[in-house]
């Protein structure tokens, strides 16, 4: 049975080792410096109810740990020996340049929900409604940071020999997501960001080039960094009271259950949706082998239990706690 | 346990409860998943489907002692595929 527990007071830039650790980005401990940069805000809900933090405080937060995280993408791009690759690698470049088409319209879209949910608190509630304007404000650094991600690996396809994606496929990809939930949006966006971490670690062990390695690896180590402004951005939404956990159990049994987003593109039915493009959906060929490996499949599993347990305070074990849990949240 | 007939009646009545549409609404012309999602004020997408289903799962367990397992369908399954579904998973009969 999950097991309710207290948020435990660890120092975030060692949680985010960890994490960076579990999403197998890590193949020495001495990578693993000391860290001498900000981190994120990890009890955001506190920090505007009990410390008085104001918005532009958090603002300036967010915005030191985006400078200090910044790599160029040309740099990188540039490194790679394109004569080193294989057929698998450039593959993979040129899936993950698909995927990450579609972060623009997600973080669009927060950017749309965040404001419109904020304003519905302004007067009724507002620490919620400073909380959910510092996650509009983070959604463009979110956004730059996943331009890096997208420009270099579609930049990276092309010069490998792939023919550039269509206008009109890019069209396609750029469809804004529609609204739902905020706190079942945020959830869903902590879990995405830790199977992209997961993938770029799969995909990062599989490559000989340096170039191609390191690219993977601080594309990997941003999606573990937004993977817990996600958490933190959800766990003040349920601290706060006004969005109820059982959306964050919804949406982590929606991917962890039989058939789930968690499988993406290994699932004997992918749902075409007309609305927008789930990433996790279209890996073709060997990115979504690497990505439905066991070993992949189980870290993503420790992420998700991991961030659900720090979003609700509520430690389920496996996919069957989730779900028992959640049904006995939803009643009859 | 309940006869199939007593059966299927509850769940029916317990997705037009929870989906918020009525019989001849739902059944009448025999919806699809994403049809439901669409006409339902309640529903934005899959996650509050799968919320319905729960709640209906639930309303078995507390009226009938069965626990029924939740499906991961497809969008374009029929509603009355749904009921069938539910149906056989009570006749399999999990006790709670």
């Amino acid at each position: 049975m999950a097991a309710v527990r207290e948020h435990g007071l660890v120092k975030p830039a060692l949680l985010e080792d960890a994490l960076v650790r579990m999403s197998g980005l890590v193949e020495s401990p001495a990578e693993l410096e000391p860290p001498r940069r900000p981190t994120v805000v990890v009890d955001l809900y506190r920090a505007f109810k009990e410390e008085g933090r104001r918005l532009v405080d958090i603002t300036w937060d967010q915005h030191r740990l985006h400078e200090a995280r910044r790599w160029s993408a040309t740099a990188l791009v540039d490194s790679v020996r394109l004569e080193q690759l294989t057929e698998r690698d450039r593959f993979v470049v040129w899936s993950a340049g698909k995927a990450e088409m579609t972060a623009k319209p997600s973080a669009d879209r927060m950017a749309r929900l965040a404001d419109k949910e904020c304003r519905r608190w302004v007067g009724q509630d507002n620490v919620v409604a400073s909380i959910i304007q510092a996650l509009g404000t983070w959604s463009r650094y979110w956004n730059e940071e996943e331009a890096h991600h997208e420009t270099s690996f579609t930049q990276l396809a092309m010069r490998a020999g792939f023919e550039p994606l269509s206008d009109d496929a890019v069209i396609e990809y750029r469809k804004v997501f529609p609204d739902d939930d905020l706190l079942r949006t945020v959830t869903m966006l902590a879990f995405s960001e830790s199977i992209a971490s997961v993938n770029y670690g799969q995909y990062m062990r599989q490559v000989t080039d340096p170039g191609l390695k390191a690219l993977f690896k601080h594309v990997g180590a941003d999606e573990v960094q937004h993977m817990q402004y996600f958490i933190s951005f959800a766990k003040a939404l349920v601290d706060s009271g006004a969005y109820p956990a059982k959306e964050a159990f919804a949406v982590a049994h929606f991917f962890l259950r039989e058939e789930g987003e968690l499988y993406g593109s290994a699932r004997e039915h992918v749902e075409d949706r007309g609305t927008h493009i789930n990433w996790w959906d279209h890996l073709e060929n060997e990115a979504g082998r690497t990505a439905a490996a066991p070993e992949a499949l189980d870290r993503k599993r420790s992420l998700i239990l991991h961030s659900l347990r720090r979003i609700t305070g509520v430690a389920c074990a496996s996919a069957e706690e989730v779900e028992d849990y959640w049904m006995d949240l939803v009643g009859c | 346990m309940a006869d199939v007939g007593e059966l299927k009646d509850f769940i029916c009545q317990k997705f037009c409860e929870n989906v918020g549409l009525n019989a001849e609404e739902l059944f009448g012309a025999d919806l699809t998943l994403a049809e439901v999602i669409a006409r339902s004020d309640r529903m934005t997408n899959s996650v509050d489907l799968m919320e319905a289903f729960a709640k209906s799962s639930n309303a078995l367990r507390k009226q009938y002692a069965i626990r029924v397992r939740l499906p991961a369908l497809s969008l374009d399954t029929p509603i009355s595929q749904v009921v069938d579904l539910f149906v056989r998973e009570c006749q399999q009969g999990r006790p709670v």
